[in-house]
């Protein structure tokens, strides 16, 4: 369980001003909100990537901000981090990448073969073919396998806690329907618990099991995405519309390229 | 009157600031090589860069000072001075000055300039975020083998850069002025002390110390994209610069009297 109480942080403005709530073992969160408003701040909070001014996160009854060094280490290989660009290392390729996701010293106490077969593992998982990418380098993959890298780096653990910023930013509709297909994945399969950052709204709505929007530092709502749904609240109804709209602009589209098609004459 | 104070509390406030971080990453430094945590492989890795690529223009500009100080020196003693105190001249001017600080220059612009913008990409795309999520000291990981691969490869740097400097001397000496080679090592012994050589050594040390830490401190800093990356480059070139000439100023007073 995590437990984000009364989080504080302003940089030159305030970013988080009072933001508490809990996340309950197992589940999936979505974060979603208007730009600037500290989800990725929040998010950074977790496990101690940022400090806040007041406020603390307590996992699994363990405070993040009294830890010493040690205890700090320990919550942070609990989790793992999926950075909005992947943040995989340039000079190592993807197997290396994938393999630092394992404690220190994995290598030592596993032996090669064993890493080895964990880092496929986890890109199988990730619906990558190690056989293809794993002696690749970061700069040789595309936008969508490297964030599935740092995918297959943050599960290769076996955390508990699944940390995502914006998995989706960036992908085309089709890469970002598959990821997020595997954050419910991995979600069901290993029962971990998961926070997600979004703009995606129709995502969000689609993984999580329960919504929180943040604005202005602040929560403004939190539930489940039927409850989203459903709210009178403007801003909370502005973004579910949003979501309205740009489902009915992709079924729009789709038909629009189906009838291009249909009138098309036929290739030679 | 308020204006120059204020400047001067804002100097005084940055280089507490920048001392402090510093200090700090020395320290963090130390205890993960006293406690073992450095790696062997990235250690071996950074020396090799730092000093064994940096050998050809390391070689390059001892040739070039150790060939312009003969030259310049024997038209200036012709006529006047003994020829063969051209010996000492180069010798001394090589070992006690130009071969440590032009080394150092050398150094602060591949390695230096390389370390800091290459910290300083992985602050601003997260991959020091990444390795603080991995359960990893980025001190550990980047900062140590960095910083203690220095030291022995600028002595390593300064050593041959020392002797090749003195040897384009002679040559140039035997090439402009005539002075051979037996009288130009007359005179460079007449002259000479063997505690130059330590003197020279230890300055090695302190740049090897100073250039890494602040290129290492400053690429950790970074913040603002691209164009962060570029400014922390830039004022961490200066910085090492004015770091290394006042390090090069505080060496007579305090081991040559």
């Amino acid at each position: 369980m995590i437990e984000y109480r009364q989080l504080y942080k302003t940089f030159d403005v305030p970013v988080l001003a009072g933001v508490s709530f809990l996340v309950e073992s197992g589940e999936t969160l979505a974060v979603v909100g208007p730009s600037g408003t500290g989800k990725s701040v929040l998010l950074k909070t977790t496990i101690g990537l940022i400090v806040p001014d007041r406020g603390d996160v307590i996992i699994d009854g363990q405070s993040v901000f009294s830890a010493d060094v040690d205890e700090l280490q320990a919550i942070r290989r609990k989790a793992g981090y999926v950075f909005q660009n992947a943040a995989l290392f340039d000079s190592m390729n993807v197997f290396e990448n994938v393999a630092y996701g394992l404690p220190e010293g994995a290598l030592k106490r596993m032996g090669r073969r064993e890493v080895t077969a964990r880092v496929a593992r986890a890109l199988e998982d990730v619906n990558l073919d190690p056989a293809i990418v794993l002696g690749k380098l970061p700069a040789e993959l595309s936008g969508g396998m490297r964030k599935r890298v740092g995918l297959a780096r943050a599960i290769v653990g076996e955390p508990q806690i699944l940390l995502y910023d914006e998995p989706v930013t960036g992908l085309d509709p089709v890469n970002a329907a598959s990821v997020d297909r595997l954050i419910c994945d991995i979600a069901e399969r290993t029962h971990v618990t998961s926070i997600v950052v979004t703009h995606d709204i129709e995502g969000a709505l689609s993984i999580s099991d329960r919504i929180a929007l943040l604005e202005g530092g602040k929560l403004r709502f939190l539930g489940t995405p039927d409850e989203f749904r459903r709210s009178r609240d403007p801003l909370v109804r502005a973004f579910a519309d949003r979501q309205a709209a740009v489902a009915a602009a992709m079924d729009g589209s789709a038909r629009a390229v189906r009838e291009v098609e249909r009138k098309a004459p036929a290739l030679p | 009157m308020k204006r120059p104070l204020q400047a001067i509390g804002g100097v005084g406030a940055t280089v507490s600031r920048h001392a402090g971080g510093m200090g700090i990453l020395a320290w963090r430094t130390l205890t993960a090589l006293v406690t073992g945590q450095v790696s062997l492989r990235e250690f071996l890795a950074q020396g090799y860069s730092m000093g064994v690529q940096s050998l050809p223009l390391v070689l390059v500009t001892s040739i070039l000072s150790g060939v312009v100080t003969s030259q310049q020196g024997g038209y200036q003693f012709t006529g006047s001075i003994p020829l063969y105190v051209l010996g000492s001249v180069v010798t001394s001017s090589v070992i006690l000055e130009l071969g440590p600080v032009l080394t150092a220059v050398v150094v602060i612009g591949r390695v230096g300039a390389r370390i800091t913008a290459e910290l300083g990409t992985m602050q601003v795309s997260e991959q020091i975020d990444a390795l603080y999520s991995l359960g990893r000291d980025p001190v550990k990981v980047l900062a140590a083998p960095r910083i203690l691969a220095g030291m022995p490869a600028m002595v390593l740097l300064v050593g041959i850069s020392n002797l090749v400097g003195v040897l384009a001397g002679m040559f140039a000496a035997r090439m402009t002025v005539g002075l051979g080679s037996a009288t130009f090592l007359y005179g460079a012994r007449l002259f000479w002390h063997s505690y130059d050589l330590f003197y020279s050594e230890m300055k090695a040390w302190a740049f090897g110390f100073i250039i890494p830490l602040i290129s290492v401190h400053m690429g950790l800093l970074t913040r603002g994209g691209a164009e962060g990356v570029g400014r922390s480059t830039t004022g961490s070139v200066v910085f090492m610069i004015i770091a290394v000439l006042v390090a090069d100023a505080l060496f007579p007073p305090l081991f040559l009297n």
